[in-house]
């Protein structure tokens, strides 16, 4: 497809006008498929080596079970598939043969033999139809289904079902079946074969979703439980001998080797199963722990708030009330106090600027209203005596090394198990 | 997967069965062996199988996978009184699981004869009850086989789902019915006191229950011959698609999807090239007077 492109765009650098070649070649393709199909309506090519196919196979019937049923219905099988491939060899490029030609399944291929039937080929098929009813119930009830198991179900969709020549021929199988089957009826003993059909079709338990896992299985399960519990009534029925004696050792299939590596297979996976109930509890336990560790921080920092604001709302009324009239001596009595409860909270925070228990003096102050908030820079940082004697970041605990017990080992999983137990939430 | 040639000739004993009373007698014996080129998977299936089939005789790799014709011969030379009026059947065997890595925790006596269990589906159709027959007397094993051992003890069950045959071998377990009720308990003790066939009555009372064994395997069913590894075509499975289709057609989807991509791009480029956008090929736009070459020449 891409080389054609490439051509189209030489040709089109070259200056070739391309409706005319292509309207050419169009006539000619069409004149073409005319003498094919007039060609193979006379004497089909293709269906030539299909009839050799069948006539072969006939043949071999003959020889091996001479009925004659069996051969009448071959060779009416072969003109159906001749007029078969004649219809649709014409319009589709793989050529099937099939012995039907009307069929649900396939849309397209209905759709030519509706437009484009050949009179004389439907007339046929018409007869032949009618006369090998059996065999055509049986194609279809085969055709229903086309599964493509093997195959991840979304793939299964795009990739083109294919169906190919098909040969079910049923009378040889049965012809065959005579031949080598032994008997499972009444006439000879059940010990002699030991099987058992099911007593309704396992597909039918199963239901649609084959690929249910538990159902199917149980399916299974329950077919063979049935067969056993049958078989075994059957067996002690006819004096077999069922089950073996607690004192009789024999060769296993599985020896001794395998039963334990089985047996270490079973603990092992009850024991990873039990581990990893454990860690999930201890996970979820620690997270119930942060939880509370949060909400106690949360209430803390929730008081400490509320205790500010109270006292800011107390420091406003007084400053209200009795700022200016009461005399100086009074407000800073009360200040000071404010400032002492300012302190409990903040001590660390607040150095530097009122550094001392006075504060700034008024000038400096009348100072600060006028050109903002500014003060002394430098030797903000350095420690001074008050820095010094302040011991509340001191714990004697961690001197001594707790620090290191408090810490724990990996406070962050590596990345892959974090994931992980995410996952598992 | 590739399909195993299960090379399974099945002979049936000729010599004293057919004749006397027109029934054929259960006594059979097989070839088990595998073409070249078979997966340790599929070894180890056979050899899980080979273990239940005490009728069995195991041989090394068949060298070629074509003129299995010759097998016949093969099998004859083994004494296994050849007289091949059997049907071959051609499976796909899919989804192997050998008993090895599935860790059942069932076991059963090496040899004991199976109970055969099949779906009711067997009997539907004739390929199907063909298949039925071939499996009952390769997998089952003949009554008093030499190195069978005298006690049933598994289950080897057969179901189509899906125009596939599924195959599950359970072990079978016979246990003390939990008392639930211990009125019934003692009615039953009375009777068996009083009948004296003490056994049989214990043996009622069991509780049976089922072991998964292994191995597992999917069997989708190709052909059927009518002779042993010749002869007509009796049946062909429509719907068997080849692994190597599947294959095939899965990278052909994926080839298709860079064809269009290519297919994108050159037209992409014819398209520029139409318009004079390109600066080779295609139609270039007439040489303007302030052009750059023009104007610098």
């Amino acid at each position: 497809m891409g080389r054609s492109q490439l051509k189209t765009a030489l040709k089109a650098e070259k200056g070739i006008d391309l409706k005319k070649l292509k309207e050419k070649r169009r006539l000619k393709e069409r004149t073409k498929a005319k003498t094919k199909r007039t060609g193979s309506r006379g004497g089909a090519k293709i269906p030539e080596d299909d009839s050799d196919v069948d006539e072969d196979q006939e043949e071999d019937d003959g020889g091996a079970a001479d009925s004659e049923e069996d051969d009448s219905a071959d060779e009416e099988d072969a003109p159906a598939i001749d007029l078969a491939a004649l219809d649709e060899s014409s319009d589709d490029s793989s050529v099937d043969f099939e012995e039907k030609i009307e069929r649900p399944k396939k849309p397209k291929q209905t759709k030519t033999t509706d437009t484009v039937p050949t009179p004389k080929a439907t007339k046929k098929t018409a007869e032949v139809e009618h006369r090998d009813e059996d065999d055509e119930e049986e194609e279809e009830e085969e055709e229903e289904e086309i599964d493509w198991a093997d195959l991840p179900p979304e793939e299964r969709e795009d990739l083109v079902p294919r169906t190919r020549i098909s040969i079910n021929n049923t009378t040889g199988l049965l012809n065959t079946l005579k031949r080598f089957a032994i008997a499972t009826d009444d006439s000879t003993t059940f010990a002699s074969h030991q099987s058992l059909a099911s007593q309704e079709p396992t597909a039918d338990v199963i239901g649609e979703d084959l690929m249910d896992d538990i159902k199917r299985e149980l399916a299974f399960y329950a077919q063979a439980l049935d067969a056993a519990k049958r078989g075994r009534t059957l067996l002690k029925a006819e004096g077999v001998p069922f089950s073996r004696p607690t004192d009789y050792f024999a060769e296993m299939v599985k020896d001794d080797g395998h039963m334990e590596k089985v047996k270490a297979k079973l603990i092992e996976e009850a024991s990873a199963k039990k581990a990893s109930a454990e860690a999930r509890k201890l996970r979820d336990l620690k997270k119930f722990g942060k939880q509370v560790q949060v909400a106690k921080l949360q209430e803390r920092q929730k008081a400490k708030r509320e205790t500010l604001e109270k006292i800011k709302t107390l420091k406003r009324k007084r400053s209200e009330t009795g700022g200016g009239d009461l005399g100086t001596h009074e407000a800073d009595l009360f200040d000071v106090g404010v400032d002492n409860e300012l302190n409990k909270y903040n001590k660390g925070l607040q150095r530097g600027g009122e550094r001392g228990a006075g504060g700034p003096g008024a000038k400096r102050q009348k100072k600060n209203e006028k050109f903002g908030f500014g003060g002394k820079k430098k030797y903000s940082k350095s420690g001074d005596a008050a820095s010094s004697a302040d011991l509340s970041g001191f714990s004697v605990k961690r001197m001594k090394g707790g620090a290191k017990g408090k810490t724990p080992k990996t406070a962050r999983l590596g990345k892959s198990r974090r994931k992980a137990g995410a996952g598992k939430r | 997967m590739a399909a195993v040639y299960k090379a399974l000739s099945k002979t049936a004993n000729d010599k004293d069965d057919a004749p006397i009373n027109g029934v054929k007698r259960n006594k059979q014996r097989v070839l088990i062996l595998t073409s070249r080129g078979v997966t340790y998977r599929h070894r180890h299936l056979l050899k899980d199988l080979a273990s239940m089939m005490p009728h069995g005789r195991v041989d090394a790799k068949y060298d070629q996978k074509k003129r299995l014709g010759e097998l016949n011969e093969l099998a004859e030379l083994y004494n296994l009184f050849v007289s091949l009026k059997l049907a071959k059947v051609k499976f796909l065997v899919s989804n192997i699981h050998t008993m090895e890595e599935l860790a059942f925790s069932g076991n059963c006596l090496k040899g004991s004869r199976p109970i055969l269990s099949f779906d009711k589906a067997f009997d539907s159709e004739p390929h199907l009850q063909v298949i039925k027959q071939l499996f009952l007397q390769i997998m089952g094993v003949p009554p008093l086989q030499k190195r069978s051992k005298p006690f049933i003890d598994h289950v080897l069950s057969f179901s189509v789902a899906d125009g596939r045959i599924f195959m599950r071998v359970y072990q079978v377990q016979e246990t003390e019915p939990s008392k639930k009720d211990g009125a019934e308990e003692e009615e039953a003790a009375e009777e068996a006191k009083k009948s004296k066939s003490k056994h049989a009555e214990k043996h009622k009372e069991l509780d049976v229950s089922l072991l998964e064994i292994g191995p597992r395997c999917v069997l989708q069913p190709i052909i059927i011959q009518e002779g042993s590894f010749g002869g007509a075509l009796l049946y062909e499975n429509k719907h068997f698609v080849s692994p190597n289709q599947v294959r095939a057609d899965l990278r052909r989807k994926s080839a298709s999807k860079n064809n269009s991509r290519a297919e994108q791009s050159i037209n992409r480029h014819s398209k520029m090239g139409n318009l004079g956008l390109r600066s080779d090929g295609g139609n270039q736009k007439p040489m303007d007077q302030l052009d750059s070459r023009e104007l610098f020449a």
